[in-house]
């Protein structure tokens, strides 16, 4: 059978760049293959997805070669970002938007739209894709990918900004229209993509082909390759905490609490968005928050930060937070966005700023960065552009230049998203250590691995307002309820 | 931002040909030196701008509070500190003449007839519309047209990162920095991040948008579809009578005499 889609000793640079990111790389799809592509982050998976579908060279200019290059004539392509991939205010005037490329007569289009925006599970007519959340954009997203009528679909980690939930629905929805479809994945969280696939190939950081065949075959064949590419495969976790089991011992139990907040609410745009009834924080706990999407968990983060208007008791080490000039001497924050967060140019002036501003001597300000670069592993690029950083790279940067000058309470939102398996262990064994130094962890997660082997606390947050509040000591947990409230 | 609001016939009108008549007025409106004239057309528009947009009036009413300023202070400078000879009063620099008085006025009308006119025009038409209609009736490549609708939806996006990044500056300890140096900084700081994440936003909304089969050519077909009705012939015929009985008005029945 003549392949869909095929190429053929592929070779392309990067311009700048030393390497090749392939060389001489084959491959072929034949009609109907359901294909995942697996590899370490920044070893070109994308950029292949993007060679395959045509987009590179035709929409994106990367100088490449390959001696037989076969694109599919029909094809659709399911970016990550829900953000930035539509180019239209509304969501019919999107699907409209695909229509319209493919000189569909109007009179067809309404029909059509409603047909695609249903088979999506979505009911919207003309509602404005602001308002989605980010599962009901990739809904979206893949409606007007479907218009398209595709015979082959590229799946660029279609769920890389979404939580469990929206994952789970997003990937039945894909096996449901992807069918009778060729698709071609690349994902890094695959527990629910393999039961939709039959082929894996699975690549190096050299861009090369390491294995190629069916699932099950390179699932038990190639175990120890994935785990130290830190791809989640099935089982990554039971794994990594049989090696490495967290104490989740307490001992810092008495003294003042840290924070200390009692009918506290948080506003935006003067409306109630966040209320706590009661809430005692102590030092050396690992705090998980945990709620559905929208339910206000960041925005309890960003109250007791004090980004936004907070009414009701707050203390924090005792004093009135009124009372605190900077409540930043205090607690820092690590952003779900690393980039937001970097002020300096290069990597080791990131990490200096804080210090800087705080006018530590020289010498203590070199040990201090030197001593994290070498934690956080980012020595060999000390003197590169933070943005320069690969992902996991900056994610890792924000954290070090959020904690170089000790604070008492670090907050964190989403810290370990996106994030592979290496540097998700890797991060969350630092915050382990800082914890067992009697720091206080608050993060917001929606890692169930997280709340069931690193928290020692677990609050929950529902329309508002935090339902409940689990201690979770090492031999078995107590249970204290917070009070419900009505908003 | 909620900017919902009730549909008049003002937003019934072929937006090309709001775009072009908006355009013939503001050229005209230059050549204007009469004031009756000009206080007549003006309240032709503003007769427009308060009742027809659709739009609450409590709305209305704060959008023209910049607009009144506009017109106080572009007249002010002019009657203030104008030429002219029949003094009316004098106190150092200051000197107000009936003919600086009379200028004055003329350019605060215009200001606000300029004010009006572009506002009106704004809150009675949706870009994708206008941009609909250019392609349409102006033949505007659809490059063009797709890639202005595009960059409006970066706009609430930029401003939600402009306040992200705001608290993580807070968070850096960004707001002990004092002096010029670290205005400099401060600058540097929120620009560069809010830069390249949207140069890479907008990247990445070409190649989806490529993805999705946009080609640059005029043959494709459109879910907008816009032409011409009646009430563009009404559009054009009040403005014409306005003119008109502007000039009319200001002949027989002059509000300020000169």
């Amino acid at each position: 059978m003549e392949p869909i889609v095929s190429v053929e000793k592929l070779r392309m640079k990067y311009p700048g760049d030393e390497s090749l990111i392939f060389k001489d790389l084959s491959l072929t799809f034949d009609q109907g293959e359901k294909v995942l592509l697996l590899g370490p982050s920044g070893c070109g998976k994308s950029t292949l997805l993007q060679v395959l579908s045509g987009l590179i060279p035709n929409s994106i200019e990367v100088p490449m070669k390959a001696e037989k290059l076969k694109c599919p004539s029909s094809w659709g392509y399911v970016f990550q970002d829900p953000d930035s991939q539509f180019c239209m205010p509304f969501a019919d005037e999107e699907i409209a938007f695909v229509l319209e490329n493919l000189s569909v007569p109007k009179e067809e289009m309404k029909e059509k739209i409603e047909n695609q925006i249903r088979n999506v599970g979505l009911n919207l007519g003309h509602t404005s894709i602001e308002t989605l959340s980010g599962g009901m954009k990739q809904r979206l997203a893949i409606a007007s990918v479907l218009a398209l009528e595709p015979e082959v679909l590229f799946l660029d980690e279609p769920t890389a900004m979404l939580d469990p939930e929206g994952t789970k629905e997003i990937w039945d929805l894909l096996k449901e229209v992807g069918k009778d479809k060729t698709v071609i994945i690349v994902e890094h969280k695959i527990d629910h993509v393999l039961e939709f696939i039959e082929r894996i190939v699975l690549l190096n950081d050299d861009g090369q082909i390491i294995a190629d065949g069916p699932r099950d075959t390179i699932l038990s064949l190639y175990k120890n390759e994935m785990r130290e590419h830190g791809i989640w495969f099935p089982g990554v976790w039971d794994e990594y905490i049989q090696k490495y089991a967290p104490t989740r011992e307490h001992q810092f139990t008495d003294g003042l609490p840290l924070l200390d907040v009692q009918g506290f609410s948080g506003f935006r745009n003067k409306e109630e968005k966040i209320h706590v009834e009661e809430l005692k924080v102590h030092s050396g706990e690992w705090i998980v928050i945990r709620g559905e999407n929208g339910a206000g968990k960041s925005t309890l983060l960003h109250a007791l930060m004090q980004f936004i208007k907070t009414k009701g008791t707050y203390e924090l080490l005792g004093n009135p937070i009124k009372m605190v000039k900077n409540p930043t001497d205090h607690m820092t924050f690590v952003f779900q966005n690393p980039e937001f967060q970097f002020v300096a140019n290069t990597v080791y002036e990131e990490i200096a700023y804080s210090l800087r501003i705080d006018k530590r001597p020289q010498q203590e300000i070199d040990e201090r960065v030197r001593s994290l670069l070498k934690v956080f592993r980012l020595e060999a690029h000390r003197d590169k552009h933070p943005f320069q950083l690969s992902m996991g790279q900056k994610r890792r940067l924000s954290v070090a230049a959020s904690i170089v000058i000790d604070k008492k309470i670090i907050l964190l939102d989403e810290p370990t998203f996106g994030q592979d398996s290496k540097n998700t262990f890797a991060l969350l064994e630092w915050f382990e250590e800082y914890r067992r130094r009697g720091i206080t962890v608050i993060m917001v997660t929606h890692d169930e691995h997280i709340s069931k082997n690193f928290a020692t606390r677990i609050w929950t947050v529902k329309g508002g307002n935090v339902i409940s509040d689990k201690n979770i000591a090492q031999a078995g947990f107590v249970e204290t309820k917070v009070k419900r409230s009505v908003m | 931002m909620n900017v919902s609001n009730a549909e008049t016939w003002l937003h019934g009108i072929n937006p090309s040909l709001k775009l072009g008549v908006l355009i013939v007025l503001c050229i005209v409106a230059l050549f204007i030196h009469d004031l009756n004239y000009m206080m007549n057309i003006t309240i032709g528009v503003l007769i427009l701008f308060l009742f027809f947009t659709g739009h609450s009036i409590k709305r209305i009413l704060l959008l023209s509070i910049p607009f009144c300023f506009i017109f106080i202070s572009t007249s002010s400078a002019m009657i203030l500190f104008g030429q002219g000879e029949t003094l009316w009063f004098e106190w150092g620099l200051i000197s107000i003449t009936e003919e600086s008085f009379m200028r004055g006025l003329l350019v605060g009308f215009r200001a606000l007839f300029f004010a009006a006119l572009g506002l009106t025009f704004s809150l009675t038409t949706r870009p994708v519309n206008l941009f609909y209609s250019l392609m349409q009736q102006v033949k505007l490549k659809p490059k063009y047209a797709y890639s202005f609708m595009a960059a409006l939806r970066l706009i609430p996006i930029m401003m939600e990162e402009f306040q992200t990044i705001r608290n993580a500056m807070k968070v850096r300890g960004f707001e002990r920095g004092k002096g010029i140096r670290s205005v400099y900084f401060k600058m540097k700081s929120y620009s560069i991040p809010l830069l390249s994440g949207s140069i890479r936003r907008a990247h990445r909304i070409a190649v989806a948008m490529e993805a999705k089969r946009f080609t640059d050519t005029r043959d494709r077909t459109y879910y907008y579809e816009f032409g011409f009705s009646k009430m563009d012939h009404g559009f054009i015929l009040y403005f014409i009578i306005l003119l008109l009985a502007g000039f009319y008005l200001s002949i027989q029945f002059p509000l300020v005499s000169i």
